[in-house]
C-alpha cells in the first residue's frame, strides 16, 4: 500500500501543510502546491453547488432549533484518477484534509480520521500554534510519520 | 442505479447535447436556513426568498465543464501526462468523466454506488455519437449550440443504452 501525500487546507484555501511520504507524484514548486490548493478549494465549492439529488427533508421536529451542519451537501469526498486516488475530509470548520493514495487503497477513511486526531492532538493543542497559518509541529510530522510507516 | 444528468461537450468549450432526469430542487440554498418562527415554519419556508439565485440549466453546464477542465489540469499536473481524471464522489452524487482523443468531453452523474461507467461512456461516443452524428451526410463538422447532435437515430439510441446497457 502507496500513500502519496497529504496536503491541509485552511478554510480560506490556502496550503497550510503539504507533506510527501512516497515519490510517484510529479514534483512541482512550492507555488504550484499553493495554487493546485487554492483552485482544489474552488472546485470543492463547485461540486457542492452542483448537487442534482433533491435535499433530505429535515430529521429533526421542527421544535428543535436547525443545525447548520445537517442537510449541507459535502461536496467532492473521492476523486480517482488512473494513476491515484484523492481522498477529501472536510471538518465542521471548513479545513481540508487531502490525502493521495494509490487507486486500489482501502480503509482511507479510518485513515483520515486518524490523521484528523493527529492534527486536533497534536496541531490545535499546540499553544504556540496560530490557527489558518502554516504548521510547522514536529510531534506532528513524527506522529504522521510513525502512522504512515506502521501502516506501510 | 439513479441517472441524474449527461452531458457532451465539444473542443471549443460548448456543450453540444446534455440531458436531465430529475427537476432542479427548487429549493437549494435555502435548505439549511433556519426559520423565525416554528410555528409558521411551513408558511415561511415557503415565501423566504433562497440565499443565492437557483441555478439554471445553462449555469449547471458552464460549472460542470469548467469544473472537468480544472480537475483534468490538476490530475495531469499532479499524476503526469499520461495520468487520466477519471470520475469523483461527494455524498449526493457521483460524475463520471471520459474524454475522446478530440477531446470531447463526457459527463455523467449518477447516484453513488455506480461503478466507474467510463466504459459506457466510451461506447456512448462509439456506437452512438460517431454513428449517428458523425457519419450522418446532414449534419454540420462543428455543432454551434448543438446543432445536429440530437437528432431522432442518437435520441433513441440513447435511450435503449441507458435503459438495456447501463448497469442497474
Amino acid at each position: 500500500m502507496v500513500v502519496f501525500a497529504l496536503f491541509v487546507i485552511n478554510k480560506a484555501g490556502g496550503l497550510v501543510y503539504n507533506r510527501e511520504f512516497h515519490t510517484g507524484m510529479t514534483k512541482l514548486t512550492s507555488n504550484d502546491y499553493l495554487t493546485l490548493a487554492g483552485s482544489f478549494h474552488g472546485m470543492h465549492a463547485i461540486t457542492a453547488r452542483l448537487s442534482p439529488a433533491p435535499p433530505v427533508p429535515n430529521p429533526l421536529p421542527a421544535s428543535t432549533a436547525p443545525s447548520p451542519f445537517i442537510n449541507r451537501p459535502t461536496g467532492l469526498e473521492v476523486l480517482e484518477s488512473s494513476h491515484f486516488r484523492i481522498q477529501c475530509f472536510q471538518t465542521q470548520t471548513g479545513t481540508k484534509f487531502l490525502l493521495f493514495t494509490e487507486p486500489q487503497q482501502p480503509n482511507v477513511d479510518a485513515m483520515i480520521k486518524r490523521i484528523y486526531e493527529l492534527y486536533a492532538d497534536y496541531v490545535m493543542k499546540n499553544p504556540f500554534y496560530t490557527v489558518e497559518m502554516p504548521i510547522r509541529c514536529e510531534k506532528f510530522d513524527r506522529g504522521l510519520d510513525g502512522f504512515v510507516k506502521v501502516r506501510g | 442505479m439513479v441517472l441524474y444528468s449527461f452531458y457532451i461537450f465539444d473542443r471549443h468549450t460548448e456543450c453540444i447535447y446534455s440531458r436531465r432526469w430529475t427537476p432542479r430542487p427548487a429549493s437549494s440554498g435555502k435548505s439549511a436556513r433556519p426559520a423565525s418562527n416554528s410555528s409558521n415554519l411551513s408558511a415561511a419556508d415557503a415565501t423566504h426568498l433562497p440565499t443565492r439565485r437557483a441555478l439554471t440549466h445553462s449555469d449547471d453546464e458552464k460549472l460542470v465543464f469548467g469544473l472537468v477542465f480544472s480537475l483534468r489540469n490538476l490530475v495531469t499536473k499532479l499524476g503526469g501526462d499520461d495520468d487520466t481524471f477519471l470520475s469523483y464522489r461527494t455524498g449526493e452524487y457521483k460524475l463520471h468523466y471520459y474524454e475522446t482523443p478530440t477531446r470531447m468531453k463526457f459527463v455523467m452523474l449518477t447516484d453513488t454506488k455506480v461503478v466507474n461507467l467510463r466504459q459506457h461512456l466510451h461506447q456512448i461516443w462509439a456506437q452512438l455519437y460517431v454513428e449517428y452524428v458523425v457519419k450522418n451526410p446532414l449534419a454540420p463538422t462543428e455543432h454551434p449550440g448543438g446543432i445536429g447532435v440530437a437528432n431522432e437515430m442518437f435520441e433513441a439510441g440513447l435511450e435503449t443504452f441507458i435503459t438495456k446497457v447501463l448497469p442497474v
